[in-house]
């Protein structure tokens, strides 16, 4: 089931799919090591703040206008 | 000429304590050309060798959208670098190795890898085989603990073998799958024929090319003309058409796939990850609700500390001077050389100097806060706040910072990532009211609104601090454009940070004010004695300064103040309390703030004093932070700062005097 990082709960895991939006946002994910194929696990998110998820040993906080980019592939 | 070693690397690798090791205090900051990006340059020296060591941005990847990636970019494809040192955090390999491929993928071979925080990996249970990532990267690679100093010498061992030509390097480069190399081969045979092979790696142009990055495709275009670029572009559109999406996520997931394939050569990884106690801090430190209140304990004790062990410092200072004052004038006979060197240069440069206890304590504060790994935390409570006014959730740290002195806020918009947001940031900062505007407030609250003094002066505080807000929200939407970076961070681990890695940064940044302090500031104050004291001095009526008030005063007048607050307010430029100095000198009482309070009562109104309290505050920032501005982001932004305040402070001082002559009757 594909959804957005957005609306993802806190302790769900997924692999990421696809970054929409524009090349600026994309290029920091990328860097970041958020990549379709990314596994992530969500490790806060109460909107409207910031999502705060896991990418290998690092966390990363995203705003929700990008984590609404990032389409996740939710594991359970 | 001494060889160049470049510092690359992510941000909070170590970078910074590197460069500190290597070159101790040989070192110098300023800005990269025309922007607001710090640029740390430092000499090392080593068995009788010099070299130069530049401080490249910290940066994840070396893509052309932003400014402190290009810079690093250029740097490195412009030959600018003999030997780049690659700082990796090894307890974070897959992410840091990214930006090793990167810079190894320009084609450069002189790279050594200082394999940072090989204490931390440890802690952290990842096992590194050191002799083999070497062989798998091809390059010399240093193991270090920074922080300990261990491998510093090794690291300024290998440079110097480098230099010297006895390491031969054989770097690795990411492989793609079959499409992406052949279309790579493709593009580098087009390539091949024109000059630009000569300058730059044909492989990378093609990469860049295929990642559709804008320096590039406009470089690869003056060379090649419309008609081929067109086939190219061509070919990548179909190419995207076969992976339904850009190919910059394509070899970017490809690239870290190459990554994890070499890592799995050197690492082992524990099987689990358990839960530490960052994790739990992290609970508290970024709950909406708890990470608010604490951040407000935070601010509050950082505050609580600069100012507790600050004032007496900077009390102390300003009785220094006027001691120093006092002393020097006794030797000097001729009046006017006495006034200009006492009261000009003296008491001017003074006034300025004694805020740099404050000023390098707060420098202290925040970076042993930067350190720690908390500023990240704040940022993400602050964003959902900040970014309603046009601003990113890290501008909350200079915002807050200016509330003790402007000048280490301005420069602490360096640590923003995106140059729009450092210069809105930059333009509105002035606006938060800084310690020395609130000894005019306190003192003109407690002269007319007795009773309601911190009333008073808490809501001149909020004005001013929303007036900053809501310029940043109209600022952001009409005059610098712009999207803004969109919310991006990474949550550091918590760490104990390094003494003095934490002095040196503070002692760096506050250094910077001092030579203000002994420039600009030494030619406004000499200025401005020259002003109040030909063709004759102030009280006079005869001054420059005075005539230039009463040239100013039919404008002041709108706001309900005579020419006295226009000599004033030209004075405060040099620094805010001169306002109510200036004050004390036209009306002959000196520094008796008590007669001065009575005599001013009985000049004017309540309602008088909290415009001239308001206006104040939000008026031309002062020299040393419009020095700041300055060198922060070019002339053009100081004076637009200058004018907008000016302005605003004029509109909002005519608005709140009429609004309260109609409210008052
Ligand atoms: N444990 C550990 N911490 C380190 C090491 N090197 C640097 N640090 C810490 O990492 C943090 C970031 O270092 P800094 O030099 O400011 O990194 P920069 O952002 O890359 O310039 C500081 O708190 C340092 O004290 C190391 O080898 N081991």
């Amino acid at each position: 089931m594909h959804v957005r990082l957005s609306k993802m709960k806190e302790g769900e895991r997924g692999v990421v799919i696809d970054i929409q939006g524009g090349a600026g946002a994309r290029q920091r994910l990328l860097g970041l090591g958020i990549t379709p194929g990314t596994v992530i696990r969500v490790i806060k998110s109460s909107p409207p703040g910031p999502v705060i998820i896991g990418v290998g040993p690092s966390k990363v906080a995203l705003g929700r206008g990008i984590a609404d980019k990032i389409i996740v592939r939710r594991e359970s | 000429m001494e060889k160049v070693v470049a510092l690359a690397g992510n941000p909070n690798v170590g970078k910074t304590t590197i460069f500190n090791a290597l070159t101790g205090l040989r070192q110098h900051v300023g800005n990269w050309p025309g922007v607001t990006v710090e640029k740390k340059e430092g000499i090392m020296k080593y068995k009788n060798r010099k070299f130069r060591v530049v401080d490249l941005p910290g940066t994840y990847s070396l893509t052309a959208r932003s400014i402190d990636e290009l810079i690093a970019r250029n740097f490195i494809l412009e030959g600018n670098a003999d030997i780049i040192v690659d700082v990796v955090d090894s307890s974070c390999l897959m992410r840091n190795l990214y930006l090793t491929m990167e810079i190894l993928e320009m084609g450069v071979k002189n790279v050594i890898i200082a394999l940072n925080k090989i204490d931390l990996a440890k802690k952290k249970g990842i096992t590194i085989d050191f002799k083999k990532v070497e062989k798998a990267l091809g390059i010399p690679v240093v193991p270090m603990n920074a922080k300990e100093g261990i491998g510093i010498d090794d690291l300024k061992e290998t440079i110097v073998a480098m230099a010297d030509g006895k390491i031969t390097t054989n770097p690795v480069i990411p492989i793609y799958d079959e499409l992406i190399e052949r279309e790579i081969s493709h593009i580098s045979k087009i390539l091949k024929g024109t000059p630009l092979a000569e300058k730059y790696n044909v492989r990378w142009l093609s990469i860049k090319l295929l990642t559709r990055d804008e320096e590039v495709i406009k470089l690869v275009l003056k060379h090649l003309g419309q008609e081929k670029m067109d086939e190219i572009m061509k070919h990548i559109s179909e190419l995207e058409q076969h992976y339904k999406r850009s190919l910059d996520m394509v070899i970017a997931s490809q690239k870290y796939e190459f990554i994890d394939s070499l890592i799995h050569q050197f690492v082992t990884y524990p099987t689990e990850r358990k839960e530490t106690i960052g994790d739990q801090l992290d609970k508290i430190l970024i709950h909406p609700v708890y990470g608010m209140i604490s951040l407000f304990g935070v601010f509050y004790l950082l505050f609580k500390f600069v100012f507790t062990v600050g004032t007496p410092m900077q009390e102390a200072l300003d009785s220094l001077f006027a001691s120093l004052g006092d002393l020097v004038g006794g030797y000097i006979t001729s009046e006017t050389l006495r006034g200009l060197v006492v009261d000009g240069i003296i008491g001017g440069v003074g006034a300025v100097l004694s805020f740099f206890p404050l000023v390098f304590l707060l420098f202290v504060a925040i970076s042993f806060l930067e350190d720690i790994g908390y500023m990240a935390r704040a940022a993400v409570v602050m964003e959902r706040i900040m970014r309603k006014f046009n601003l990113p959730g890290k501008s909350f740290i200079p915002m807050v910072m200016a509330f003790g002195c402007n000048v280490p806020a301005v420069m602490a918009v360096r640590a923003l990532d995106d140059e729009r947001d450092r210069i809105l940031t930059m333009l509105v900062n002035p606006l938060v009211p800084c310690s020395a505007r609130m000894v005019v407030v306190t003192f003109l609250a407690g002269a007319f609104f007795e009773s309601h003094q911190a009333l008073v002066a808490v809501g001149i505080y909020a004005i001013s601090f929303g007036l900053a807000l809501i310029s940043a929200l109209i600022l952001g939407k009409f005059v610098i454009k712009g999207e803004g970076s969109p919310f991006v961070i990474e949550l550091p681990d918590y760490l104990i940070p390094s003494w003095k890695t934490i002095i040196i940064h503070s002692w760096e940044r506050s250094k910077e004010f001092l030579k203000k302090a002994g420039t600009i500031i030494l030619a406004g104050a000499v200025a401005i004695w020259y002003l109040s004291n030909y063709p004759e001095p102030v009280g006079s009526g005869l001054s420059y300064a005075e005539r230039l008030g009463k040239f100013f005063e039919p404008l002041t007048r709108l706001m309900g103040q005579d020419w006295k607050a226009a000599v004033s307010l030209i004075f405060g430029i040099i620094a805010k309390e001169n306002v109510i100095a200036t004050y004390g000198v036209i009306y002959g009482v000196g520094e008796s703030e008590e007669a001065l309070a009575v005599l001013m009562r009985q000049a004017m109104a309540p309602l008088q004093a909290f415009v001239l309290a308001l206006v104040t505050t939000l008026y031309i920032p002062c020299i040393a932070t419009i020095a700041a501005i300055r060198s922060e982001g070019g002339m053009k932004w100081a004076v637009i700062a200058s004018l907008y305040d000016l302005v605003l402070a004029t509109v909002v001082g005519i608005l709140v005097y009429h609004l309260g002559l109609f409210i008052l009757g």
